[in-house]
């Protein structure tokens, strides 16, 4: 009875270790296909908020230069915007996926960015295709 | 699979040896099927532990691609946003259609220098692991080659007295032939910021402004470009 117990244990012992060996094999090859994997989506994803947050920063940063050299009393208000996206702007983790508040804080830039751009009176066009093709995950 | 006969021998053992021995072509028909269904675990462990390792790798390689995409596609944004702020004072004030088409053009020139860089971002391969690197310089079998091809070239007087030893060190450790290897990588890495267009864009840009009766402090944002 002891003896039919010890080989009903080998039976299972062996089972997880074959079952183990591959999957020790499996787990590395998965690895490394799934960082392969992950880097391309990853770069896509990141480069669409890069350029969009860069447009925005290139954009802010050269009307606060502009706003600047011919200030008057009128433009005040606008620069008072444009500080305010700014600062936003660079408080903005672009480069880290997991900040929790990524759309949130998007959403907010997005949201000053109009606004400036309204004071401003002007519609710039990016040419940047937010839903572009091939950008979708 | 020693154990598998082990398991066997040990079963056998007893008062139902004789049972077993009448029995033997069963057994080895047991055998069999005890042979193909370790393969099939293995196989199956194999098969859940490519799902395991992916999905761990996915998060990890999807982080790492975004951080790098975008570090570097955001200096091209900035340029985008740059060009724009350019055009959208242009219209405020009235100029030249000549100068808001050449801006338009220059817009358009980013656009294909994103793409030209995302796609070799994409095209770019993960770091090597050194362990890989290590394996496949053994697989070559370089480690005795390189480090003597490198002696050869070393102008170093301390390589030299150190020959000997060296020489009997580099069998064992292709510690040498590994750097080499990573610095041909290494070389070959900023394929993606050297863009040909990018430098010309650039002087486009700072002449526009001039043109345009800036200061050329407005461009200061792109120096890291």
């Amino acid at each position: 009875m002891a003896d039919s117990q010890d080989m009903f244990d080998a039976i299972v012992m062996a089972d997880e270790r074959f079952h183990g060996e591959g999957y020790q094999e499996g787990y590395e090859e998965g690895s490394s296909l799934g960082i392969i994997e992950g880097r391309q989506y990853g770069t896509l994803h990141g480069a669409k908020i890069g350029s969009e947050i860069g447009c925005y920063q290139g954009f802010a940063l050269v009307w606060k230069c502009l706003l600047c050299s011919c200030a008057s009393e009128k433009d005040s208000r606008k620069m008072k915007v444009l500080e305010s996206l700014i600062e936003m702007i660079q408080k903005f983790p672009y480069d880290d996926p997991t900040y929790n508040k990524l759309h949130e804080d998007l959403d907010k830039i997005r949201g000053k960015f109009k606004q400036f751009c309204s004071l401003l009176n002007v519609q710039p066009d990016f040419k940047i295709s937010v839903e572009g093709p091939g950008l979708s995950f | 699979m020693s154990w598998i006969q082990a398991a066997q021998a040990g079963g056998k053992a007893g008062d139902q040896d004789d049972v077993f021995d009448e029995e033997a072509d069963e057994s080895l028909l047991v055998q069999r099927e005890w042979r193909s269904h370790m393969q099939r675990r293995v196989k199956e462990g194999y098969r859940d532990g490519v799902d395991a390792g992916k999905a761990v790798a996915l998060q990890q390689g999807f982080n790492q691609g975004y951080k790098e995409g975008a570090e570097v596609i955001m200096n091209y944004g900035q340029l985008r946003g740059t060009l724009s702020a350019l055009l959208s004072w242009c219209h405020l004030h009235d100029n030249s259609s000549t100068l808001i088409s050449k801006i338009n053009n220059l817009l358009d020139a980013v656009s294909q220098c994103e793409e030209y860089v995302l796609a070799h971002l994409k095209s770019v391969p993960p770091q090597p692991n050194v362990g890989d690197l290590l394996d496949s310089i053994e697989d070559m079998d370089l480690c005795h080659v390189v480090p003597a091809e490198k002696m050869d070239e070393a102008k170093d007087e301390r390589l030299y007295e150190n020959n000997a030893e060296f020489n009997k060190n580099c069998g064992n450790s292709p510690s040498r032939a590994d750097c080499s290897y990573l610095e041909g990588c290494r070389t070959q890495e900023p394929a993606h910021s050297a863009n040909p267009i990018l430098p010309w864009i650039l002087e486009q840009t700072a002449s526009l402004v001039t043109q345009l009766g800036i200061s050329v402090d407005v461009l200061q944002h792109l120096k890291q470009l």
